[in-house]
């Protein structure tokens, strides 16, 4: 489980608590998945999950911004889905995580903790990720490289 | 009987009662022959399973011994940090015994994976998993779900032990709360 991995927005905060109480562990954006190439193989495109669940080897994308946001979410969910068919992957949307407020009686806190509201001052994330080429036996992938953003292609979303 | 004040709050109800009762009692009849010749213990987690396993024992014939559990939830009063716990333990002893676990809801899946992981420490012959209603859509943790009454969809539903701060648990069906009472859209 990672410390502090300063997220990306508040919501993604709220489900790591709630991950923390229910005793599952969890790690933040550790793999990055190529969805896109150019002509000459440089990868154009990839996606980052927000979470991955190691013990139950699924992975959560949460989606809680505008519908135009949601729409690339959708297709580059699609990409991954095609090419790494044995990654377990689940998106949660803002209408997902408002449930999952109220079924916690946290629906009061929707307001700052979906939109853009819940999105923290712009900040330049340097964290290393493990970028994970096509899938390998493992069906997770076979990591290609540790790679800090700028360096190997462009950083994931 | 007049009507349930509460009625006014159901936006539409989901299962009734005679659909709700029909379905306890096949659950309990399937139950009674997987287990024949067994004593199974079910184990209820307070409070929202109480009517289904009140009615789902009756259903049973066979030698029951029933137990409860009671395990803290996030978000419940001021619960947004530290880890679930176990706020009422078994009264009984399930070394040796076939437990099933009655559900009201399976949900996400969390809290029935600590309650399984938790149980199965107590090394019982046997461990299943009944829940009287299955709603998939945000599940978590995958499930072996034994027995199954109703996959339902993605629906905020009340009743027949289910509620919304703390009411509606005794409405005799299950229902869909109106979005107004709760601010839901």
């Amino acid at each position: 489980m990672n410390e502090d991995p300063r997220f990306a927005h508040a919501s993604e905060a709220e489900l790591a608590r709630i991950l923390d109480y229910y005793k599952v562990a969890w790690q933040y954006e550790p793999h990055v998945f190529p969805i896109r190439w150019n002509s000459e193989g440089v990868v154009v495109e990839s996606f980052a999950p927000d979470f991955y669940l190691p013990e139950l080897g699924l992975h959560i994308e949460l989606t809680t911004l505008k519908q135009s946001l949601v729409r690339k979410k959708n297709r580059k969910l699609r990409h991954l889905r095609e090419l790494y068919p044995m990654v377990r992957i689940k998106l949660f949307y803002a209408r997902d995580f408002r449930a999952l407020l109220l079924k916690y009686g946290r629906l009061d806190a929707a307001a700052s903790l979906i939109g853009v509201d819940g999105q923290p001052p712009p900040r330049r994330r340097e964290a290393a990720v493990v970028v994970v080429g096509p899938s390998g036996p493992s069906g997770v992938g076979e990591p290609l490289e540790s790679s800090l953003p700028g360096r190997g292609g462009p950083a994931a979303d | 009987m007049p009507a349930s004040p509460l009625e006014k709050d159901v936006a539409e109800i989901l299962i009734d009662e005679v659909t709700l009762q029909a379905k306890v009692t096949e659950l309990g009849a399937r139950i009674s022959v997987d287990y024949e010749g067994r004593r199974v213990t079910l184990v209820s987690v307070l409070k929202g399973a109480l009517p289904f396993m009140a009615d789902l024992m009756r259903s049973i014939s066979l030698p029951v011994r029933i137990d409860l559990m009671e395990v803290s939830s996030y978000g419940g009063a001021t619960e947004t940090s530290g880890q679930v716990r176990i706020l009422k333990d078994l009264s009984s002893a399930i070394e040796g015994e076939d437990v099933i676990i009655v559900e009201d809801i399976i949900d996400t899946g969390l809290t029935l994976h600590y309650v399984t992981e938790h149980l199965r420490g107590k090394d019982p012959a046997s461990l299943a998993i009944c829940t009287l209603l299955d709603k998939p859509a945000r599940r978590l943790v995958d499930i072996d779900i034994a027995y199954r009454g109703f996959e339902i969809p993605d629906r905020f539903v009340i009743g027949y032990g289910l509620d919304y701060g703390e009411i509606y648990r005794n409405l005799p069906y299950i229902g869909v709360l109106r979005p107004e009472v709760y601010g839901g859209e």
